[in-house]
């Protein structure tokens, strides 16, 4: 098993790889695909399935009104003309591609969805992965009709972000509980609670001004040379059905 | 078991592990469907069998992972080898037994996903966070292996008669 996995990360065994992979996302579609209707059956037994979608339907439009907010608040920081410019291609200018979630990655170690779009819809790996609410993750690994892409969530999840009011940067790095920003102290700006996360852009992974989350509590440590931020995710990786899939911008 | 129904079994663990589990985490960890099963298989059917069912259900999972082919077929092979080798040594009717071999079971699958992860240098969580979820997910899925195993024997008995 070790020497197929040694030979199978090879970069010429990548495409049989993807192909292998590839093959049992139709399955997983069709499992996911029977899990919504067992939920919306067992729904109709009682009065959750109007329940439940005016539930959806509230938390998107919050959702939606939360990202409003946090666009706004670092529009606000930014020079309006440059943003007038720019907002074109970071917010509504650029190519995506909608995908359905179809999987989830096996163990708590990764936290990945598998999505139904891959190489043939234009999906390659290192591309930027958002939902309505904001950032998802990053493309993995694309095969021909599938992709897995690594969430915010995941342990090994780095991105660089800003806080919207204060301006402080740091990098947001992912676990399986809260998101946790480590915040580049500066002197005479503190972090505040209920600041809104966006991507910087720095090191060029992320476009910048993607919604990330919301500071939930700051903790201090003398000893530390940074602050460190819970966040509350816009998004939930056991939740998330659709995403977007940013094609025109493939990060370093 | 013949091999027409384990195979199925083994395949809809694995979807459901990836399609429905998630949305049962607890503390970040989530139940291990195919790991329960092998152990299920291991325990009723012997070593053999387990280990069998073990590398074709690490290959489903780590179809539906990042990295490469083999990381998961080779934690579950050395779960499924140390629920047999328990199941050899103990008295198989003490419902104790397999909750305690389901969980050393989870605790091996843990390292050795983790341990061939860092060997193929890909990237690994921190120690501390693989000890949280390990424990989360031994738990989680010492709890689901006795009424997996009732299941199991009641539709080998069913069979038999």
């Amino acid at each position: 098993m070790l020497l197929l996995a040694m030979v199978s990360q090879q970069p010429w065994a990548a495409g049989a790889r993807s192909y292998a992979k590839g093959v049992i996302a139709p399955l997983e579609q069709a499992m996911t695909a029977v899990s919504d209707r067992v939920g919306s059956v067992t729904a109709v037994l009682g009065d959750n399935a109007a329940l439940r979608a005016d539930n959806q339907r509230l938390e998107e439009q919050n959702a939606e009104l939360q990202r409003q907010i946090a666009e706004l608040q670092a529009a606000g920081q930014d020079n309006v003309a440059l943003r007038a410019a720019l907002d074109f291609q970071r917010a509504y200018g650029r190519a995506m591609v909608a995908a359905q979630v179809v999987g989830r990655g096996p163990d708590g170690f990764s936290l990945t969805v598998e999505i139904d779009r891959g190489t043939s819809d234009g999906v390659r790996a290192g591309m930027v992965v958002a939902s309505g609410a904001g950032l998802v993750g990053r493309v993995l690994e694309a095969a021909p009709h599938a992709a897995i892409v690594q969430t915010l969530a995941d342990p090994q999840s780095r991105v660089s972000g800003y806080l919207a009011k204060s301006s402080l940067e740091g990098t947001v790095v992912g676990g399986p509980g809260n998101l946790v920003m480590q915040i580049n102290p500066r002197f005479g700006v503190a972090p505040a609670t209920g600041d809104w996360v966006l991507t910087s852009g720095v090191g060029g992974g992320y476009p910048r001004g993607l919604v990330i989350g919301k500071v939930a509590a700051v903790s201090y440590n003398a000893a530390s040379t940074v602050d460190h931020a819970t966040l509350a995710w816009v998004n939930d990786p056991a939740t998330l059905t659709v995403v977007l899939v940013i094609t025109d911008f493939t990060g370093s | 078991m013949s091999w027409i129904p384990a195979a199925l079994l083994v395949l809809l663990a694995a979807l459901v592990q990836v399609t429905w589990a998630p949305g049962l985490s607890v503390y970040g960890a989530f139940p291990n469907l195919v790991l329960v099963i092998v152990t299920v298989i291991t325990w009723t059917r012997g070593q053999r069998a387990g280990l069998i069912w073990a590398c074709a259900g690490g290959l489903l999972l780590d179809l539906t992972a990042p990295g490469p082919l083999g990381p998961h077929a080779l934690a579950l092979l050395a779960g499924a080898y140390v629920t047999g080798f328990w199941v050899r040594n103990v008295d198989p009717s003490a419902p104790v037994h397999p909750v305690i071999a389901t969980a050393v079971s989870t605790a091996i699958y843990s390292v050795v996903l983790v341990g061939a992860d860092d060997l193929l240098n890909l990237p690994v969580p921190p120690p501390a966070l693989v000890l949280d979820l390990a424990v989360a997910a031994a738990v989680y899925n010492s709890v689901l292996v006795l009424p997996a195993l009732a299941v199991a024997k009641r539709l080998r008995r069913e069979a038999a008669s």
